[in-house]
């Protein structure tokens, strides 16, 4: 499964790319999330409460960010493990470029799911994982760049 | 006589006996809802067990932890194979001479795969638990093609020591299971070789599932005081069951009862033995007290036995005139992770060497090859005899292509190469002796019934008006004439697990003349309580309304080996109409008796004995059967009882004509079945309204069969079909009206002469569905494309000619 979309940020590059590496902002986009350790700057354990469809479970992963394209390209790889409802793995790339102090984020994602979530037929994942992306990103751009009250 | 006497015609009415549309007497239960299901069954004390199934295809299980869920309050216990290896068994026997894990022993083979047992307080609490149990895997490489799986170097069953010999001779490959072959190879690629014509294709019979409406499930119930075991369970087998769980367990078989009580829908899927019967009963025994195990829909379409997933490459040669030379079949045969094919021992692809079909085709060749992938397990009969849905699939596809090569009419082209009504008994170029037939006579009704020759100016004129733009939609005429194998089977070639596939009945007539009857046998749906008491009421004169049929409990009923491959009739119907001549023969003794003449000069008339030649002196069956217990009878036993354990002398070979008319939308690839023509032979007739149902029942199967139904895995074998949103189960929405019609052909071979009729449907019906979607597209270009043919692949195959524009 491939999901690809574009946001723009109202925030200069060097900030979104600090936020990407912010285990505390993750933590409030990612769309579950109740804990984001941090064990080295590249790697992250986390635990994510989803549920799509029927499914509910708690996944417990580890993330991987690859930042050697910094300031303009960022990467990251997981896999995750839901017990009884299934597996997950998958990575991101995102790619970042400004304009009069506007950050503008690509990204192409791609999953792996198994188990009982897979069975649950592409289409319902596909549409979650697409809500679950866009809900992440909104999320990301209210913390790194809160709409003024 | 007097004027009181009825007449032979009501008498025979009475009797409601072989012949009548008789109402089925299971119905008014089952419309109710009063049947008795497994699930039904609760006894006191009773538990529950539940399946923590692995979510990966192929994966070492490097950890088990099952304290979390030991600790949950109403967890009795956690199963693995650890548990099970001191019993020996954390595996089982397949009935295909493999073995299969019972619980995941160091590894998982496919997804769904059985890894821990939970029994619990109750079914929530078992749920609940199975989410607690913590298992590690380490993913291995996935294999879900048997092409692939031929040249990997990736071994599935490690457990199999390498190149040694399987059960049905060498293994050329880790993943490969057997090759079986029948037939002259030489002399039919020879003629192959020198033909006219040859067509050939590969023709893929997809993995589907049989999904009856009740999942599978059982209640174990080991009684220590008296050691005795008990098990009602969804069987369609009750006594081969009770023999395996003897060989397995130890127990000693008059100590075990099986018992099936209602089963809501068999069709294959409940033939085996799965490990949530092995893992119920060693609850049972380890914990003294009931132990209910019954899977949920997801559980049972991911993880029990599949049905067909064979890819045929085939070859046929023609004359150019359009005569059958030859046959060629190669068959790659998608086995899953273990080999648990529902067949008899001796053949490992069923009866799959039917597949000459109808016609009279001189020399032919099969072979097959079975192979291990990382999916389920299974093979079984689905709503079929022994893989003769895929034979008959297959020639029928491979008709209609030769017709395509030689640009020949597919109906004539059948018709020059039937078997001829002379030439029965027919020996097939593979082996077979089939019974009876006159396909001609059946071909002949079934084109005017429809009236065929319209059909086809129809569809030339749409076909013009299409190309003139001013129609989007087109018509395929799907015509089949299929030939079954059915009632396995003759003992010196049929057995399941070294047991002859012969059958029983045991009848009992009471002194006021009623009788119960009971089966080896065990209906699912097929109405035994009715049929089987018409054959008995037309044998012995008694009136089927005053006759109990009775199935499935192994404590009562005689040996035999159940119901699937449409067998029931052809070996059980036998015994009974065997047993009910017994019966007779005892009652004549009786009747000359009573009526003080000689034995040889009474007859039996309808419901009674009658002195030759004066028919008013007669004693009616119920004058008899009272006077075998009350009258003290010189030379005769009391009594009138009678028991017959029948051993079929051949199979039996039910045919049949369908034709479908079917309305294809190019744009969308929604297709609408306009007609459909279906017309069965299937030899003596015992109830035509029974018939008309298991027509329309397996119509419909075949309908979902080929439009839409199938088990889909993706590349990491993951089960993309497994609930009912993703696999089609037609509903009355998409079942189209069917119109029936029969010749009647009786097998020589059988006392009634009847052959089984609740497969045909299915056998002959998926090729009919394909080929009128193929049909449709012929005056296009379009030789053959996969099934099943949903909306999606209909438009795709319709884009890929080109139709779009």
């Amino acid at each position: 499964m491939d999901l690809a979309d574009e946001i723009i940020i109202n925030a200069p590059k060097s900030r979104v790319y600090a936020a990407l590496n912010d285990p505390e902002i993750l933590r409030q986009s990612i769309p579950g999330c109740e804990e984001l350790i941090k064990h080295s700057n590249t790697e992250l354990e986390a635990r994510v409460v989803l549920k799509i469809g029927p499914v509910k479970a708690r996944f417990t992963g580890t993330v991987t960010l690859d930042t050697s394209g910094a300031p303009d390209a960022f990467s990251l790889t997981g896999q995750g493990n839901g017990g009884a409802a299934g597996h997950a793995k998958g990575g991101a790339d995102v790619i970042l470029t400004e304009e009069n102090g506007v950050t503008t984020l690509r990204y192409t994602a791609r999953a792996d799911i198994g188990g009982k979530l897979a069975q649950l037929g592409s289409r319902l994942i596909q549409s979650t994982a697409k809500k679950l992306a866009a809900q992440f990103f909104t999320n990301f751009q209210q913390a790194v760049a809160p709409a003024e009250v | 006589m007097n004027d009181l006497t009825p007449d032979r015609d009501d008498r025979t009415a009475k009797l409601k006996g072989i012949g009548c549309a008789r109402k089925r007497v299971e119905d008014a239960r089952f419309t109710q809802g009063k049947g008795n299901y497994v699930d039904d069954i609760k006894l006191p004390g009773m538990l529950f067990g539940d399946f923590v199934r692995s979510p990966y295809a192929h994966a070492r299980v490097t950890s088990i932890d099952t304290s979390a869920a030991m600790a949950l309050d109403g967890v009795i216990a956690v199963l693995t194979a650890k548990d099970l290896e001191p019993l020996g068994l954390h595996w089982m026997p397949t009935l295909a001479g493999d073995k299969q894990m019972v619980l995941a022993d160091g590894k998982v083979l496919f997804q769904g795969q059985e890894v821990a047992f939970v029994v619990a307080r109750d079914r929530y609490v078992a749920a609940d638990a199975v989410e607690l149990v913590e298992v590690e895997y380490e993913e291995l490489p996935v294999i879900t093609d048997p092409f692939v799986s031929l040249n990997s170097d990736t071994v599935l069953r490690e457990d199999l020591a390498p190149g040694a010999d399987g059960a049905h001779g060498p293994r050329r490959h880790p993943n490969h299971i057997f090759l079986w072959e029948e037939g002259d190879k030489a002399a039919t690629e020879e003629v192959i070789a020198s033909a006219d014509v040859v067509a050939e294709e590969m023709i893929y019979y997809h993995r589907t599932h049989p999904c009856p409406l009740e999942t599978c499930g059982c209640v174990a119930s080991m009684d220590k005081v008296n050691g005795k075991l008990t098990v009602y369970g969804t069987f369609q087998a009750p006594h081969v069951v009770r023999t395996v769980a003897s060989l397995l367990s130890g127990i000693d078989e008059h100590n075990i009862r099986v018992a099936s009580p209602d089963i809501g829908g068999g069709f294959g899927n409940k033939v085996g033995v799965y490990p949530g019967y092995v893992c119920s009963i060693v609850a049972s025994i380890v914990t003294g007290v009931p132990v209910k195990w019954v899977e949920d829909r997801m559980e049972n379409l991911m993880a029990t036995a599949f049905a067909r997933d064979y890819w045929m490459q085939g070859k046929i040669a023609a004359t150019k005139e359009g005569k059958i030379t030859g046959l060629w079949c190669h068959v790659t045969a998608d086995h899953g992770a273990f080999d648990a094919c529902a067949d008899p021992t001796k053949f490992p692809a069923g009866f799959f060497h039917i597949c000459t079909g109808s016609y009279d085709i001189p020399v032919a060749y099969v072979g097959v090859d079975g192979v291990y992938t990382n999916k389920a397990p299974g093979g079984v009969a689905y709503r079929c005899s022994f893989r003769v849905t895929e034979a008959a699939y297959f020639i029928e596809r491979m008709i209609e292509i030769l017709a395509i090569e030689l640009g020949m009419d597919a109906a004539e082209l059948r018709r020059i190469n039937f078997i001829r009504a002379d030439q029965f008994p027919y020996h097939s170029a593979l082996g077979w002796e089939y019974d009876s037939g006159d396909y001609h006579t059946a071909w002949d009704k079934a084109l005017k019934a429809v009236d065929y020759a319209g059909l086809r100016a129809e569809q030339a004129d749409r076909v013009a008006a299409f190309k003139r733009g001013e129609t989007r939609k087109l018509i395929g005429i799907g015509l089949t004439h299929f030939t079954e194998i059915v009632g396995a089977g003759p003992v010196k070639n049929c057995d399941i697990l070294g047991m002859g596939m012969f059958d029983s009945c045991e009848i009992r007539i009471h002194p006021t003349g009623s009788a119960i009857a009971r089966l080896g046998t065990i209906s699912q749906g097929q109405g035994h309580a009715t049929t089987f008491a018409q054959i008995l009421a037309t044998e012995i004169g008694i009136p089927a309304d005053k006759i109990t049929v009775e199935e499935g409990d192994t404590d009562t009923a005689p040996y035999g080996l159940g119901t699937y491959g449409s067998r029931s009739t052809p070996v059980a119907g036998a015994a009974t109409a065997m047993a009910g001549r017994k019966i007779r023969a005892k009652a004549q003794m009786i009747a000359a008796y009573l009526l003080e003449v000689h034995d040889n000069d009474v007859e039996f008339d309808i419901d009674r004995f009658a002195v030759k030649g004066a028919p008013e002196r007669f004693k009616t069956m119920a004058e008899i059967a009272y006077a075998s217990y009350h009258q003290a009878i010189p030379g005769v036993e009391p009594g009138l009882e009678a028991v017959s354990y029948y051993d079929p002398p051949n199979m039996t070979y039910p045919f049949g004509a369908y034709i479908c008319v079917m309305e294809i939308d190019i744009d969308t690839g929604e297709t609408q079945i306009r007609q459909f023509y279906a017309l069965d032979d299937c030899g003596t007739r015992i109830n035509p309204m029974v018939i008309e149902g298991q027509v329309h029942g397996g119509l419909t199967e075949a309908l979902a069969i080929a439009m839409g139904q199938e088990i889909a895995y993706d590349e990491m074998g993951n089960v993309k079909t497994g609930t009912l949103m993703d696999f089609f189960i037609p509903t009355a929405w998409e079942t189209p009206h069917y119109t029936t019609d029969h010749t009647e052909t009786p097998s020589p071979h059988h006392p009634i002469g009847a052959k089984g009729v609740g497969e045909s449907p299915n056998v002959g019906g998926v090729p009919a569905f394909s080929n009128a979607v193929h049909d449709a597209l012929r005056p296009f270009g379009l030789r053959h494309t996969q099934m099943p043919h949903d909306h999606w692949r209909i438009w795709r195959a319709a884009h890929e000619l080109g139709l779009h524009g």
